[in-house]
């Protein structure tokens, strides 16, 4: 009686996981599938049925209508500068509050925490006005700044979490071999995080490459549009829309982070697993 | 007491920083002096690729060939609502370029106010152009003044294109009256046919609906007294207009789920063939004579102009022309180059946008029909003759933008249903009552 | 604190994270602040109106309430996503066998499309004229009398349009209570099982208890990005129909931008960080004691 109950339950449980895969994945699969699609298809038929014949066409128009390595080299200059404040400034304020330690360092947290849930809307019109009183409009660095400071809380999190985790012997042994703060930040807590790097990585990177809101705000020039802004292109007058060629934006913009998820896949994973549990 | 006064003082004290130093001296329009190659800026909200990017591309390259140092950077956001964000927070900043689209809103009215924008009935007259114009061109551009502050670049007509073997197979005719819309929706449902095509998600469709009924009950003039909260939405007007369209919506007139089908799904549907009347301006012609509509389509598509009603004060050849979004210039940034660019730019136009297709606000020259396109394209565009000289103006264009949102959003809910026509022109009442004020001094 | 540390390196490596929080989010939130005593249009003077901007919000302001029990609802349907669904997927997959790498991964790859994507993609999805996947599967199965536009049907949207924020960040949170999961000590499963406990006994008794840290760090990173929920239902519906998929946040956008009601607009912004801070406050205040107890 037992073994077959639990076969059973093995099945269920496949079954369901199977379930729910197709679930995540099936949308995007049929993402791809559209962008090959012919547009008159899409227009006439049962845009989920079977298409009737594939073609590149739409990317061809897709290329054409929008200069998509130029969203690309934004969009990756801007997360990897972004991402790499983020991670570096996140870290040295944990270290500062977590492991230095000084009186009011509560404070000081409790002050970043905030930040976790404000609403980016908020800051909008402030930071546009003082923008363009310093001259930084339209610049990489008009989307980096709120980017990397409305992100730091999460980060700063993040990194204090961790170092509550790195247990105290290891720095006083550091510190009793001679190891200054600095030493010790760049010996010690630095290697010891890369878990928490990804993770904090990840998660940021996904909403840093997919930003429209500081972008669309700060950005007004062809040469400084990110992906989402590009993909504005293909909203046509009044709000017509070609979807077979956005599709086949969709899916060329989505390839680099794909590619490099793919390929840090691994480490990815096995960073989120080990770096965001230790809160 | 104190509390409050330190309220303030800090209030001064944010204003003085969030409000920039500006306000460049104005100027007349015609400019004196030597003029100097440079960049300049169009912030446009028009499709990247259409015809009249491109046009103006094609003239600017040209211009900068005779003026070194000149160029023409055009930025353009086609998605409107991210458009205005974009437009409004520059006005803020005091950041206008050169030239940006807007239309005659009250926020432009403001503007205007301000004196950020350079008088274009002047400048017209200056550069001895504003004769050319046609008139409707620059009405629709106008404020409710009269004063003329943008200039257009398109000039459409919005007519109901209908597909002739639908209205047969249902055996419905043209209604002769905005009232005999309802009656069509029966004898297309059953014959398995959406009745009207309806963009629900872009909002401005469904208000073009509801301008219909006061147009032709009350005149243009209804507009401009709702719109500063002189008249309300539940008088006799309004509240046949809200009553028609309930009727329109419980007759099952339109597709259900309307509201989240955006542009392109409306005009899918009926060039298609799976709705019979779809309200739309001659700038989706091209669509709409294409020789690439499926059988059943091609060739049975007709249109008819905004019907009339019964004891209707305007003209039958009265209807909503638009000259689409117009081009406001700066004041700050307005100098010999930017008028010198603007006339070489002006007098080029005409002759090459109506090549692309399209009419041009300016008269004399005559379009170029696309290669294959249907008799219909030439037939719809001969209309232009025939044209009164009274515009049904958007009601979109005029409404405080509160007003406005509220108006787009709760149509939905009267035409679905949810909302009954009293409750919907109380609604919108209030909201004037609130907003109206902050716009219309 | 460090033995060797002084006040200088405090400072350090304090300061530049400090000052680059403040310019781009403590200072523009407080600029907000005064904002909202005011009634400002973004070009004409600002006008000072004392709490006028909040007796409107509170008192005279339809929309806003309306906007404000959306909000909840829309938290309720991501939490159920995000940490109900994801919890469950994470405990089934500690039972799955072979092929636990390749789940995780393509869980995880919602994640990484954009919004704009993911918006046009529901709307197709969740059509009715012509018919979407939801209302083809629905026919498909017999419930054909179920498909309705769900976008549409002032009953369905507001769940329809949090379904896809809850749905895109399943697999990032499935991660993290997956991993948590796995650092309880299997000694202390297996004794159970021994005794004979269910796996319900097993998770409720042993794992959950476990992992509680872990599912309070998410449950305050689910509400709070929850409540900051903008982009899907800005762009699947723009809050329609009528106000019924409308948000505190779309309703406070829609208020800045498109009726330039800055005013008006920091009044809403200051309300939702305030309801931010209390949804975190209630997580902890219901949460934290009762693990303190238990701990």
């Amino acid at each position: 009686m037992r073994p077959r109950r639990l076969s059973f339950a093995k099945s269920l449980t496949t079954g369901l996981v199977v379930a729910i895969v197709i679930v995540q994945v099936y949308p995007l699969a049929w993402l791809f599938v559209t962008s090959l699609r012919p547009a008159q298809d899409f227009a006439a038929g049962n845009p989920f049925g079977i298409p009737s014949s594939l073609t590149l066409d739409n990317y061809v128009r897709a290329f054409e209508m929008a200069d998509l390595p130029q969203y690309i080299l934004n969009s990756f200059v801007v997360t990897a500068a972004s991402s790499a404040l983020i991670v570096f400034l996140g870290m040295m304020a944990a270290y500062a509050l977590q492991v230095l330690g000084f009186r009011g360092s509560k404070v000081v947290l409790g002050l970043f925490l905030i930040g976790i849930i404000v609403p980016v809307q908020v800051a909008l019109v402030p930071l546009f006005v003082n923008y363009a009183r310093v001259g930084l409009l339209n610049t990489y660095q008009s989307m980096i700044i709120p980017l990397v400071g409305f992100a730091l809380p999460i980060s700063i999190y993040l990194f204090t979490s961790f170092f509550q985790y790195i247990p105290r012997e290891t720095y006083e042994a550091a510190s009793l071999d001679g190891a200054g703060p600095y030493r010790i930040f760049f010996g010690i807590t630095m290697p010891l995080s890369t878990n928490t790097v990804i993770t904090v990585v990840f998660v940021n990177g996904i909403f840093i490459w997919n930003d429209f809101i500081f972008a669309n705000t700060f950005v007004f020039t062809e040469g400084l549009k990110t992906i989402p802004l590009g993909l504005q292109n293909f909203i046509g007058a009044m709000g017509s829309v070609d979807w077979t060629a956005t599709f086949a934006a969709v899916c060329v913009t989505v390839t680099p982070l794909l590619l490099v998820f793919l390929v840090l896949n691994k480490a990815i994973i096995y960073g989120l697993e080990s770096g965001s549990t230790k809160g | 007491m104190k509390h409050k006064k330190r309220l303030a003082i800090a209030g001064v004290a944010m204003a003085a920083t969030l409000t920039l130093i500006g306000c460049g001296t104005p100027a007349g329009p015609s400019q004196e002096g030597e003029i100097v190659g440079r960049e300049i800026s169009w912030l446009l909200s028009r499709p990247a690729d259409g015809g009249i990017i491109t046009v103006v591309k094609e003239i600017a390259d040209e211009y900068a060939e005779t003026h070194p140092g000149f160029a023409l950077n055009l930025v353009t956001t086609p998605d409107r609502p991210s458009y205005l964000q974009k437009l409004e927070t520059l006005a803020a900043a005091d950041q206008l370029p050169e030239f940006f689209d807007t239309d005659a809103t009250p926020f432009t009215r403001k503007l205007v106010d301000q004196g950020k924008l350079v008088d274009v009935e002047a400048l017209l007259k200056d550069l001895d152009i504003y004769d050319d114009f046609r008139p409707l061109a620059l009405d629709y551009q106008r404020f409710d003044d009269g004063s003329l502050y943008m200039v257009p670049f398109e000039f459409e007509m919005e007519f109901f294109w209908y597909n002739t073997a639908l209205f047969e197979q249902a055996g419905v005719t043209v209604p002769e009256t905005l009232d005999d819309f309802a009656d069509l929706c029966g004898p297309l449902r059953d014959a398995g046919v959406i009745p009207f095509a309806l963009d629900g998600q872009d909002g401005w469709p469904l208000a073009r609906y509801m301008s219909y009924q006061p147009f032709r009950l009350a005149g243009p003039d209804y507009l401009n007294e709702l719109k500063r909260a002189e008249v309300e939405l539940s008088d006799e007007v309004g509240t046949h207009a809200s009553e028609w369209l309930a009727e329109l919506g419980s007759s099952g007139c339109f597709a259900e789920g309307f509201s989240s089908q955006g542009y392109t799904d409306a005009r899918d549907l009926f060039t298609s063939g799976q709705a019979a009347v779809y309200q739309i301006g001659t700038w989706e012609l091209a669509a709409l004579t294409s020789p690439d509509l499926p059988e059943g389509v091609k060739g049975n598509i007709d249109f008819f102009t905004l019907p009339t009603v019964e004891g209707a004060v305007t003209a039958d050849n009265d209807y909503t022309v638009v000259s689409g979004i117009g081009m406001g210039i700066s004041q700050k940034a307005f100098d010999p180059l930017v008028e010198d660019f603007l006339k070489f730019l002006l007098s080029e136009y005409s002759d090459r946008i109506v090549e692309t297709g399209h009419m041009s606000p300016i008269a004399g020259s005559d379009v170029v029909i696309p290669e294959g396109a249907s008799e219909l394209y030439a037939r719809a565009l001969a209309e232009v003759d025939n044209l009164g000289d009274e515009t049904a103006f958007p009601w979109d264009t005029q409404l405080d933008p509160t007003t406005n949102s509220r108006l787009q959003q709760d149509l939905v809910l009267l035409v679905q249903g949810e909302i009954t026509p009293e409750q919907f022109t109380k609604t919108i009442d209030a909201t004037l009552a609130e907003n109206a004020p902050k716009f219309f001094d | 604190m460090l033995p060797h540390r002084s006040r200088l390196s405090v400072l350090v490596f304090l300061l530049p994270p400090l000052a680059l929080y403040v310019i781009a989010v403590l200072f523009p939130i407080l600029q907000s602040l005064v904002l909202s005593f005011f009634q400002w249009d973004g070009i004409t003077d600002m006008e000072f109106v004392g709490i006028d901007n909040y007796i409107r919000m509170l008192t005279r302001d339809d929309i806003f309430w309306k906007a404000f029990g959306n909000a909840l609802v829309y938290l309720a349907v991501c939490l159920f996503f995000q940490l109900g669904v994801s919890l469950f997927v994470a405990n089934l997959l500690t039972y799955v066998g072979r092929g636990k790498e390749v789940v995780k991964t393509l869980l995880l790859l919602p994640a990484i499309i954009s919004t704009v994507a993911i918006s046009f993609l529901f709307q197709e999805i969740y059509s009715f004229e012509p018919s979407g996947l939801i209302n083809q599967i629905l026919e498909f199965v017999g419930l054909g009398n179920l498909a309705t536009p769900w976008l549409s049907n002032v009953d369905t949207v507001l769940v329809a349009v949090s379904a896809p924020e809850g749905w895109r960040f399943l697999g990032l949170y499935m991660l993290i209570l997956y991993a948590a999961i796995l650092a309880v000590p299997k000694e202390l499963e297996e004794a159970a099982r021994l005794d004979g406990a269910s796996s319900w006994r097993v998770f409720t008794e042993i794992r959950f208890p476990y992992i509680r840290p872990v599912w309070i760090t998410t449950m305050i990173m689910a509400t709070t990005y929850s409540l900051r929920g903008f982009d899907i239902p800005y762009l699947l519906t723009n809050g329609g129909p009528g106000q019924s998929s409308e948000l505190l946040t779309t309703y406070m956008f829609k208020t800045a931008f498109r009726s330039t009601d800055f005013g008006y607009a920091s009044t809403i912004s200051v309300f939702i960080v305030v309801e931010c801070i209390v949804a975190v406050g209630l997580i902890f205040l219901l949460l934290r004691r009762r693990s303190d107890v238990t701990s």
